[in-house]
């Protein structure tokens, strides 16, 4: 059946735009023009202004630590509009920018939340669809 | 439904089916994933255009205003001279995001703004008018290369959201409902032939009874 | 990566880009030689961003829209008001918007 086939293609296709490696904060920091290459073969490019305000809400000896871009995984099970943020610094750090206490390696947002995230980090930030 | 007449009403074909049907819904939930996502990110744009093309419509404006000012008191010959002369040196810096596999521009603008003498255009034509004209019409430029990001953000969001919705739409009324059926069909053919089976087992049965 | 600019529009407006500091400009008087020059800047690869008017645009038809597509994600390319403030009632983006999110979303200015 044809339509099978695109859905087959459309999942393969749903995370083709994620990093092949991430890049951590520090490293980013240092780069004149840091940037990420995803497993489809195209760069994405990191704003200097996000990598700045996320400097500021992390100390520096845990700048090496966080991994970006920060994922936003979006499970179905997890309930229509909401999503994990995994990783203990990539939680504390999205925790700081919502004013959400944070403990773990992981947070759950909803659907308001994920768009000021997506609004203060379009950059670094990308979305993860898992199943 | 032409899909039944190719189905075989057997457990391997049911088995089959179900992975389909399986498939499609999981298909299904994560499209819609992406549809949510695509729609907040747009309502976003949209909201970051707004504010952009009113900003860009203002300034814009005001730049050429200046302009025929400075038209009328210098004479136009003289003003799209002096623009002739200015040097052109503006540059913009673009790279690509990625929003879910559509690539995105993005836009930095550095200083746009210049003084009077970085222009360039020679002196016995300066004047406050040309000045002035010249600095708002760099305003306006730098609101307009922003406005550009935003609105091709938002074409772009728009039609992989079109799309989006397109598969999610063939899923959730046709393919799923399509499968589902199937699904029905068989199990149901399948009873059907166990029940026959079965009295076709009673039958012998009894046959082999009354000969006993 | 850096990039130019290019303004196609009547002369006013190209000169008021021009006095900003804008390298590439294109002073619009008839469709064929706009529509070639549209071709030049887009396949010209140092130009980042093409600021066209409504007018020219329109002038052009359907080839302008034809062409856009076509072409990749650069240059960039937005229509703008010329120096008489012209911009068409039918908005595509509004259009568009209106057809995958199935609300009316105000976008125009208060200052029109």
């Amino acid at each position: 059946m044809n339509v099978e086939r695109i859905i087959k293609f459309e999942l393969g296709r749903l995370n083709a735009h994620l990093p092949e490696k991430r890049i951590t904060l520090k490293s980013a920091l240092s780069l004149d023009k840091p940037s990420v290459r995803t497993k489809d073969g195209k760069a994405h490019y990191l704003k200097r202004e996000e990598l700045e305000l996320l400097s500021k809400l992390l100390p520096e000896a845990e700048w090496d630590s966080l991994l970006l871009p920060i994922f936003i995984s979006l499970e179905p099970k997890l309930g229509r509009g909401a999503a994990k943020i995994k990783g203990t610094f990539e939680a504390k750090v999205i925790g700081k920018i919502l004013g959400k206490e944070t403990s773990g390696d992981e947070l759950i947002v909803y659907r308001p939340e994920i768009a000021i995230i997506r609004r203060k980090l379009a950059t670094t930030t990308q979305y993860l669809f898992g199943w | 439904m032409a899909a039944r007449v190719t189905i075989s009403p057997n457990r391997m074909e049911l088995m089959k089916v179900k992975n389909r049907l399986a498939l499609a819904e999981k298909g299904y939930d994560l499209l819609k994933e992406k549809m949510d996502a695509l729609v907040m990110e747009l309502l976003n744009t949209l909201k970051a255009i707004q504010k952009s093309k009113a900003e860009a419509t203002a300034q814009l404006k005001r730049g050429y205003e200046a302009l025929s000012i400075c038209m009328a008191a210098l004479g136009t010959f003289e003003t799209v001279q002096a623009a002739a002369e200015t040097k052109k040196e503006l540059n913009i810096d673009i790279s690509v995001r990625n929003i879910m596999g559509i690539e995105v521009p993005t836009v930095q603008v550095g200083g746009i703004e210049r003084n009077a003498l970085a222009r360039g255009y020679s002196l016995h034509m300066t004047s406050s008018l040309l000045d002035t004209a010249a600095r708002e019409m760099e305003l306006a430029t730098k609101v307009l290369i922003e406005l550009a990001e935003l609105e091709i953000t938002a074409f772009a969001l728009a039609q992989e959201l079109e799309k989006t919705k397109r598969r999610v739409n063939a899923l959730e009324y046709i393919l799923i409902p399509r499968l589902r059926e199937s699904v029905k069909f068989i199990m149901m053919r399948l009873d059907e032939m166990e029940r026959e089976n079965f009295t076709r087992l009673k039958r012998i049965k009894a046959i082999l009874e009354k000969r006993g | 990566m850096s990039y130019k600019i290019a303004v196609i529009g009547d002369l006013e407006t190209v000169a008021g880009f021009n006095l900003a500091g804008v390298q590439f400009t294109h002073v619009h008087t008839n469709k064929e030689k706009t529509l070639a020059k549209l071709e030049e800047f887009l396949t010209h690869g140092e130009i980042g961003l093409i600021l066209i008017t409504h007018r020219a645009v329109e002038d052009i038809g359907p080839e302008f829209h034809r062409r856009v597509q076509e072409k990749g994600l650069l240059p960039l390319v937005l229509k703008i008001p010329d120096r008489t403030g012209y911009i068409p009632e039918r908005d595509e983006l509004q259009e568009l918007i209106r057809r995958t999110v199935g609300v009316e979303i105000q976008m125009k200015t208060e200052g029109k």
